[in-house]
């Protein structure tokens, strides 16, 4: 369904990744895994068409992602949940679902789709009229989740949900999460540090070193890694 | 009314004068708001400092001029005409000079715009000039001069319907905003452009669009400054007006504008009844002063 190759992306004249392949398949959970800074968020912007690859090629149900701008990704069936949430803090919870669906696939869907985002997380349905920036931080990651639902993506990429939430808050997303799938066949690309739950979810896993893909296989079997345990997971 | 005509009868001639000078800052408070207006648009939306959005405001006024001088339409009805022409100006504007700004950061569009609305501030005045020529210029109309008279109290017509339109395009930007799609969207694209892209949003034509909102919202100040009398320096000695009422508001808040142009409207006629007609720049400057170091957010701006 998703399939990257050769993928080069720079910051200037900081080269960020470094010929990087990937594949995810249809249904698919896949994690990415790997340290601070090793170039996970950057491959997920590169798919999302927020950074340009230098060279390289990222294709969705062969059609080529790296041709086209963001809003044109979202529109083939691609949604980011971006690190740090990104709600726009102004607007009102409604105001950011209504803004997922934005596309006018999504638009005529909207009904629908807010009633679906209700039952996945109730808590925002008590919320509506307030602004965002005034959640709590799981519930900011909820909506930001939702608000990507909300353009009824194929395939739904989320950046580093954990970060800065507490442990209750990322284990009652990550069993939404699960829900999700279960209900939508939905595919899901995951960047995660907590790399414990990642794995915990995902079918399979790439780890992502200094811009370098280094390792991939079935979430088992890297879970039972030695490499892994050591580096990500501090046992042994 | 009553207590008016009590203070009327009761009240010592400069009881009067005050309430008269007061109404006319709020008069001119209005008007103050009207231009701050686009301006304040493009900015919250964009970060492009549009300077040269109070020649516009005159190019708008010269336009309403020469549609009453030709075929004897009031300004008024005119700005119908001058809404459209000015928007298509702003997509030409956009496209040819301000887009290639959009893949900088913000401190450089703010910046680079200021040089390109710089330039365009220096030529337009200069275009006037040559086309027709640097004399005074007014509308004149029946209603010129007219004022409602309320027991010696007097209102004049436009200065009337300067705050009832204010009030009104005030409030249908804000409806627009707030209750459309793609309001709604201009919104999301100011308060996080990236974010704003992977939600399915158009950001460069976001950007376009509002940039040509923000040069056709020109013209309604433009009709009420060719009613008062226009010349091509105006077009310097807007801008200043405009980035008071911007900052006072608090930068990229709409529904402060009127609020903060009022302010300046009374602030500046106080000034005028205390001190003297010659202070009246002053004391705008001095509130100006003032909200930077006490209240840099502004009236209802966002906190920082």
């Amino acid at each position: 369904m998703l399939e990257l190759q050769g993928i080069n992306v720079s910051y200037g004249d900081l080269q960020a990744l470094w010929d990087m392949a990937i594949t995810v398949a249809e249904g698919e959970i896949v994690a990415l895994i790997g340290s601070n800074g090793a170039g996970k968020s950057t491959l997920l912007k590169t798919i999302a068409g927020g950074l340009k690859p230098k060279a390289g090629t990222v294709t969705f149900d062969g059609v080529r992602l790296d041709m086209l701008s963001s809003h044109e990704i979202v529109r083939a069936g691609v949604a980011l949940v971006p690190e740090g949430r990104r709600l726009f803090p102004e607007m009102t919870v409604l105001e950011n679902l209504e803004m997922g669906a934005f596309v006018e696939r999504a638009r005529k869907l909207k009904k629908e789709s807010l009633g679906r985002m209700f039952e996945l997380f109730p808590i925002l349905e008590n919320r509506l009229k307030q602004s965002a920036g005034t959640l709590s931080g799981g519930e900011q990651q909820m909506l930001a989740i939702a608000r990507a639902l909300m353009s009824r993506p194929r395939l739904i990429m989320l950046d580093e949900m954990s970060l800065g939430l507490a442990p209750i808050a990322v284990k009652s997303i990550y069993d939404t999460l699960i829900r999700i799938r279960r209900a939508t066949k939905i595919t899901i690309l995951v960047v995660e540090q907590n790399v414990r739950y990642a794995l915990k979810v995902a079918d399979r896993g790439y780890i992502i070193e200094n811009g370098r893909v280094v390792g991939h296989g079935s979430a088992t079997v890297l879970t039972n890694s030695d490499d892994v345990k050591r580096a990500y997971l501090a046992v042994g | 009314m009553m207590s008016n005509a009590l203070i009327w009868r009761w009240g010592s001639e400069q009881v009067k004068t005050f309430l008269q000078i007061l109404s006319y800052g709020l008069m001119s408070g209005a008007l103050y708001g009207l231009i701050a207006l686009g301006l304040s648009l493009v900015f919250g939306v964009m970060s492009y400092l549009n300077v040269a959005h109070g020649a516009l405001i005159i190019l708008g006024a010269y336009l309403s001029f020469w549609l009453y001088q030709l075929w004897g339409i009031d300004p008024f009805p005119s700005i119908l005409l001058v809404f459209p022409l000015f928007f298509a100006l702003g997509l030409l504007l956009f496209k040819g000079l301000f887009a290639a700004l959009m893949k900088f950061s913000e401190g450089d569009k703010i910046k680079n715009s200021l040089l390109i609305s710089f330039g365009i501030l220096l030529i337009l005045p200069n275009t006037i000039i040559l086309s027709w020529t640097p004399d005074e210029r007014a509308v004149t109309t029946f209603y010129s001069g007219a004022v409602v008279d309320l027991l010696g109290w007097r209102l004049p017509y436009t200065g009337l319907a300067t705050v009832a339109l204010a009030v009104a395009v005030i409030a249908a930007l804000h409806v627009f905003l707030t209750r459309t799609y793609f309001g709604k969207s201009i919104r999301a694209v100011s308060q996080d452009f990236e974010a704003a892209g992977y939600m399915g949003i158009n950001v460069p034509r976001t950007y376009m669009v509002s940039f040509a909102l923000g040069v056709a919202l020109a013209s309604i100040p433009g009709a009420i400054v060719a009613l008062q009398g226009i010349n091509p320096d105006l077009a310097f000695a807007l801008p200043n007006k405009e980035l008071i009422v911007v900052i006072l508001a608090g930068v990229g808040s709409i529904n402060g504008l009127l609020g903060a142009g009022l302010l300046l409207g009374l602030v500046e006629a106080m000034g005028v009844f205390f001190l003297g007609a010659a202070y009246r720049e002053a004391v705008g400057l001095l509130l100006f002063v003032l909200f930077l170091v006490y209240r840099p957010q502004g009236l209802v701006g966002r906190k920082t």
